[in-house]
């Protein structure tokens, strides 16, 4: 089963200077910044998904979406997306590079925000070696199994994907077969998309990717690929479109998935509050732990609403910012206790609790919890056992929970872990 | 004209600096100092740095300044280069003799709309302070005003057009600066199609918007054609012929559409048209090797077609335009870019086709 992630301009400065909190002074963005594949000793995925929703501009696509300026995507599109993700190293020019819609990015609008024929060209400019039908997403599914007449938007929607995956298929043979197409799967519930793939493959899609599973719960998932499987039966190779529930996804290898993509381990690491880095624990298993919140003291803008309003001093945060640091760095050189350590990370913390507003006795309760799991970090030091390029290269930077650089850094990390646990997980269950 | 004698404080500031502070009254400042206002030299040299002042404010300053309560607490910042010695005499202290027998030898960096404001106000006790730095030459002297005046709102236009001349700036200012650089040459020495043709500051009868110049020569330095030259020594020269050529060819092949027009009555010269046109050449670069006006001929013959510069509609995807619908938006801009550069790959696919059958 191949994992892929769905590039967002993921990248980070290698040479960013931690201590002084600075990008290289000769940076440049993108040139000299590199991708978790090109910072990390091997791929933390098995191939790379570009949705066109974030390259492109188009009526329907939320402006947030878009993250390439428009210099970017005529780049992207003159020299092909491997060479502009610098994926073709020798390492790299095998694994997949998957082409979707971004249907998320438009699922508000009426319509779906670009044509077959525009997909068809993007496709081949960027050179995927995989393509999947435009689609227009179906946010609810219903175990119950509901008649097309009783949805009339969802039946709307259903109609628009596989009239486009028609129309996109023919276009893709005329155009010669350079990639192959993927027929996308849309429904309201499981009967509904186990049709859909039924004609898909009736339309000669030998590979098919199943949209709308973001919100899905693990068990409506099950049955949803149970009814799919026995409709197109085990030939017609499946892709799992932006599957959120990355931890469980060994429970899936019965349905024979192929290859299936999610952003969650890198997400993990920025918009978790408690589980933000894993490491594996030597069990088969993933552990998990909080990384230390040592914000920027003028640039949180919790912090500087206090300052503004006057609670706090910009001054006084200032001076605990870097005690939090220093006692951290130097627990990280065995120089310093844990006590002392956690009592410095917490006397800049609470700050950041204290912001929230709210009451004397919810804020005690809030610190205490903080408390116990960031003295379970300190104690696990799990930095310390990680032998990825990052961890070894940014040491106990990689564990604070702070701006971007450091951020991203973990995130890389995770998928590292997650790929390499993925693959173990795989291998014992075959 | 005199010598100008005053007692001053010196700050300790960089080593190969001096900075000292002294109180002098304005109409002498205006005696040592000169206002020197940009423009261009009649060989296209560039001179001077101050913007033009701005009647209102100057008449908001002299209002509040006619009180006799008035207080000017901050500084005018004056930078010279020659025609004052100091003489240390301890504790920070300096006797500043200033020679303006022959001429002003100060420059104004800071606070010329106050000075001017004051020079008219009949107040001859009243003294500012006077902030003054020496510099090496003048081209450090523009990097102070530059350097000074950078946290304040100047015309965006005129710090641009003095970065070619600027060194030692913040990083953000680097790619900008190129950019400039390379506009200012196309404008003052370039080829017929764009020589003259680029409004700036100091060229105020040009039409074609020069920061839609700037930002042409930006993407194309950040991910185009320009960017491929980046080894090169003389990467500058480069941008600045490919360009060149470029619009040469642009001038040829859409000729009425292009000569003489203004933005308003040709979108082929507007900030919309350049920006789009920017991504055809680096197209036309990249896939057909085009560096000369010969070179890109045939791909802009190709897109010919395809363009609604002056009249009738923009047929792209699955929309319509009117020819003069196109703003110069971002989101505009992207449209365009994309209609013009699809349209010429297409066009390029077909020509392979029929030559590999
Ligand atoms: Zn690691």
């Amino acid at each position: 089963m191949k994992f892929l992630y769905s590039d967002t301009q993921d990248y980070v400065d290698p040479k960013y200077d931690f201590l002084n909190d600075r990008p290289n002074p000769k940076r440049e963005r993108y040139w000299n910044d590199a991708y978790a594949h090109e910072l990390m000793r091997e791929a933390p995925y098995d191939g790379l998904l570009v949705a066109m929703s974030a390259v492109r501009q188009a009526e329907g696509v939320a402006s947030s979406k878009v993250r390439y300026s428009t210099a970017e995507e005529q780049r992207m599109l003159r020299i092909g997306a491997r060479k502009y993700l610098r994926f073709d190293g020798p390492k790299f020019k095998d694994l997949m590079l998957m082409g979707d819609c971004g249907a998320f990015a438009y699922a508000e609008h009426p319509q779906p925000a670009y044509s077959p024929e525009e997909v068809v060209e993007f496709y081949l400019d960027a050179e995927f070696t995989h393509g999947v039908s435009p689609d227009h997403i179906i946010f609810e599914c219903d175990l119950e199994n509901p008649p097309a007449s009783a949805m009339p938007e969802a039946q709307r929607r259903f109609e628009i994907t596989l009239e486009n995956a028609q129309e996109f298929i023919k276009l893709v043979h005329q155009e010669g077969d350079f990639f192959e197409p993927m027929g996308a799967v849309q429904g309201w519930s499981p009967q509904s998309m186990a049709d859909a793939a039924d004609k898909l493959v009736k339309m000669g899609y030998g590979y098919l990717a199943i949209g709308g599973l973001v919100p899905l719960k693990v068990d409506v998932i099950k049955t949803v690929l149970e009814a799919i499987r026995n409709k197109i039966g085990p030939e017609p190779r499946l892709h799992l479109l932006g599957f959120a529930k990355a931890d469980h996804i060994h429970q899936f290898v019965r349905y024979g998935i192929t290859s299936f993509d999610s952003t969650s381990p890198l997400i993990r690491a920025f918009k978790d509050d408690k589980a933000n880095y894993y490491i594996e624990n030597g069990e088969g298993g993933l552990d998990y732990y909080t990384a230390i919140r040592i914000p920027q003291a003028l640039e949180n803008s919790r912090l500087m609403q206090g300052v503004k309003r006057g609670s706090f001093s910009a001054e006084d945060l200032a001076k605990r910012e870097r005690v939090a640091l220093k006692a951290l760095r130097d627990f990280d050189q065995e120089r310093g206790s844990i006590q002392g350590t956690v009592d410095a990370v917490m006397d800049y913390h609470q700050f950041l609790v204290l912001g929230e507003g709210g009451d004397e006795s919810a804020h005690a309760k809030a610190l205490s919890k903080i408390r116990e799991r960031v003295q379970r970090t300190l104690e696990a030091r799990p930095w310390k056992r990680c032998d990825c390029a990052i961890c070894e290269a940014v040491g106990v930077e990689v564990i604070i929970f702070r701006s971007s650089n450091r951020n991203k850094r973990r995130g890389f990390h995770n998928l590292g872990v997650y790929h390499r646990h993925l693959k173990r997980t795989l291998e014992h269950s075959a | 004209m005199s010598v100008y004698q005053y007692s001053a404080i010196r700050a300790r500031q960089a080593a190969e600096h001096d900075v000292f502070v002294f109180a002098a009254n304005p109409k002498e400042v205006l005696e040592f100092a000169q206002i020197e206002r940009v423009g261009r030299s009649d060989d296209g040299q560039l001179k001077g740095f101050q913007r033009h002042q701005i009647a209102s404010h100057i008449r908001d300053i002299r209002d509040y300044l006619s009180r006799a309560d008035a207080l000017l607490p901050n500084a005018v910042i004056v930078a010279f280069i020659e025609g004052v010695t100091v003489r240390d005499v301890g504790d920070g202290r300096l006797e500043v003799s200033i020679d303006a027998r022959k001429t002003p030898p100060g420059f104004v960096v800071d606070g010329q709309q106050r000075l001017t404001a004051l020079s008219g106000l009949d107040k001859p006790d009243f003294q500012v302070f006077v902030s003054a730095v020496v510099c090496k030459n003048y081209d450090e002297l523009r990097q102070q005003f530059v350097l000074i005046n950078s946290t304040r709102p100047l015309p965006k236009t005129l710090i641009y057009e003095l970065l070619p001349t600027v060194e030692g700036l913040p990083q953000r200012y680097t790619s900008r600066r190129f950019a400039a650089r390379v506009v200012e040459r196309l404008n003052f020495t370039g080829g017929r199609a764009l020589r003259g043709e680029i409004r700036q500051h100091t060229n105020p009868s040009g039409v074609i918007s020069d920061t839609a110049m700037q930002k042409l020569v930006m993407n194309s330095a950040a991910h185009g054609a320009i960017r491929e030259f980046i080894q090169y020594e003389d990467r500058e020269d480069r941008a600045v012929s490919l360009i060149n050529e470029f619009f040469e060819a642009v001038a040829t092949v859409f000729g009425g559409q292009w000569v003489g027009m203004s933005p308003r009555v040709s979108r082929l010269r507007h900030g919309a048209g350049i920006v789009a046109m920017g991504f055809v050449m680096d197209l036309l670069h990249s896939s057909q090797g085009a560096t000369t006006k010969d070179g890109f001929v045939p791909g802009l013959e190709l897109l010919k077609p395809f363009t609604a510069w002056t009249s009738g509609t923009w047929k792209m995807d699955d929309c319509e335009f009117v020819w003069n619908d196109i703003q110069n938006t971002p989101s505009d801009i992207d449209l365009l870019t994309r209609h013009l550069v699809s349209a010429t790959k297409r066009q390029l696919r077909k020509l392979r086709r029929a030559a590999n059958a």
